[in-house]
């Protein structure tokens, strides 16, 4: 089965900032980083070509910088990597980007499964893979924990949920984001990192997927950020428990107990 | 380790490129540089494991890569337990392929990426988490008589506990040990080296002139702009240490190396 693999690269630092008059994040001067949730994405890809066969390619949007993760990716073992970058890409919000997505995935050909990580810590809307699966089509299953079994025509997997879990089967072809309880991602080896930076990585643009100018971009998105602020800050408190070493574990397992903390 | 004392040779940190490197193959080169530098010195290159939690490429692999000499008595690899299990057996098996003799076993600097081991992986039942005695009992299991193993010592840490904690490892198999950085005469270390009379023990000395970094290890705020001498230091801790071997950490390779050829008389 052909998999393909959604990623994004997002600023690594947590102190995000936003530019006022665009409305859109400033990436100029932060450093980069693979979308930690998207390692989650990849990792199930490799995991379920190494159980059912097939082939594992991953795709971003982003600008050429974008480039690294998708190395990255390589590095760690997915097959084959495409970036999607283009001027006229840019400023999409999240139904355009998953419309591009998507296009790319039609280019692509004959994909049997798409994973995402669950949202990208930067806009954290868990958009994009709905919309991918929106705009193709397809069926598909938010929050995934866990891959139970995949055969040409269906996917069964165990969705989370606060109160536990649900299992569901989907036909194939579908689109599966995933949360971090579903594997153990890897890290690249430094065989796999010397190897990648040999690899060649396609660049595409619109007029390769066949996108419509008035669907991508700022024209091709239907939805204006009006304002941003940070959230209040949390209300914190402390407490400090003293006596000799025993007295203060039994004070605090107390605590943490009357708290429901454990 | 009796081989350290008797030559006078330096245990050597020496810190593989990290993951996130944008430079890699020029921070492989320096790695190698450095490692082939103290290896040819006669020195004990050892290569930490993720130190301060960044994710690294481990040492194995470069030394497997560049296909690196390895003599048994000049190399010990860090290991923590910061590792998926596969990642640790693999450690393990290139280790004793390339005839890796010594691995420093801590519990270890975590980092983001990277899971710490779970007690079903070193198949443990009864215990939590995965600390520096369940590893060195796994490797001891699954590869016996094959290494030597070490362990940390941290003076820093409430006394009791840091030695009760020590016996385990002791028990566990641990036949070295390695301390946090010394700045001074400690007292702490001096009754480790009362109470270990057997088991060979260097002192780590913090050859960075950047002394504040240490702050969180000794548990105290030392001031940033505190004069140190890192090499008058060594020379201060070798006269108060006189039988312990020494692990140099953070050494400059262009402006101190030359210098600690005769600080160890």
């Amino acid at each position: 089965m052909r998999i393909v693999v959604c990623i994004k690269q997002v600023p690594a630092s947590n102190d995000t900032k936003i530019d006022p008059e665009t409305k859109r994040i400033i990436r100029e001067g932060v450093k980069a980083i693979l979308n930690p949730f998207d390692t989650y994405a990849i990792e199930e890809g490799i995991q379920l070509r190494e159980r059912f066969g097939g082939e594992v390619i991953t795709i971003s949007m982003g600008p050429p910088k974008a480039e690294d993760i998708l190395r990255e990716a390589l590095s760690l073992g997915v097959d084959k990597a495409i970036l999607l970058s283009d001027k006229d890409f840019a400023g999409s919000d999240t139904w355009a980007t998953s419309y591009i997505l998507s296009r790319a995935i039609k280019r692509i050909g004959d994909v049997g499964l798409v994973i995402c990580g669950k949202q990208a810590i930067d806009g954290d809307t868990a958009q994009v893979g709905p919309g991918i699966a929106a705009h193709l089509s397809w069926g598909q299953a938010t929050y995934v924990m866990a891959v139970e079994d995949l055969s040409s025509s269906f996917i069964r997997v165990k969705r989370m949920h606060e109160d536990g879990y649900d299992i569901c089967e989907i036909s194939l072809p579908a689109v599966i984001t995933v949360v971090k309880d579903i594997n153990i991602p890897r890290v690249p080896t430094l065989k796999g990192r010397l190897a990648s930076l040999k690899r060649d990585i396609p660049v595409w643009k619109p007029e390769n997927i066949n996108a419509e100018k008035a669907k991508i971009g700022l024209d091709g998105s239907p939805t204006r950020v009006v304002k941003i602020e940070p959230p209040p800050s949390r209300h914190t408190s402390s407490k400090r428990i003293e006596g000799s070493a025993k007295e203060c574990a039994i004070s605090l397992l107390r605590e943490l107990r009357s708290r429901s903390l454990l | 380790m009796i081989y350290h004392f008797i030559n006078k040779k330096y245990l050597i940190e020496v810190l593989p490129p990290k993951q996130d490197t944008e430079n890699l193959e020029e921070d492989l080169e320096k790695f190698t540089t450095r490692y082939l530098k103290v290896i040819n010195s006669g020195y004990c290159a050892c290569i930490t494991d993720n130190a301060m939690g960044y994710l690294s490429f481990q040492g194995t692999e470069i030394i497997e890569e560049f296909n690196l000499p390895v003599l048994p008595e000049q190399v010990i690899i860090h290991l923590n337990t910061f590792h998926r299990k596969d990642d640790l057996d693999n450690i393990l098996h290139t280790c004793k392929l390339k005839g890796v003799k010594y691995l420093l076993v801590v519990t270890g600097d975590g980092s983001i990426r990277l899971p710490k081991l779970r007690p079903q992986d070193l198949y443990f039942t009864g215990v939590d988490s995965v600390t520096s005695v369940e590893l060195i009992e796994y490797i001891n299991r699954e590869y016996p008589y094959t290494f030597i193993l070490g362990v940390a010592f941290n003076p820093y840490e409430p006394e009791e506990h840091e030695f009760e904690k020590l016996d385990k490892k002791i028990k566990a198999g641990a036949e070295f040990i390695i301390t946090q950085p010394l700045l001074g005469e400690n007292l702490v270390v001096k009754k480790l080296i009362k109470n270990y009379p057997g088991i060979p023990i260097f002192v780590e000395a913090w050859m960075s002139k950047k002394l504040h970094l240490l702050s969180e290890v000794v548990g105290y705020e030392l001031p940033e702009n505190r004069e140190f001498d890192p090499i008058a230091t060594l020379r201060i801790l070798h006269r108060l240490y006189p039988e312990c071997g020494f692990y140099l950490s953070l050494l400059g390779f262009k402006t101190q190396y030359d210098l600690i050829q005769d600080t160890w008389i």
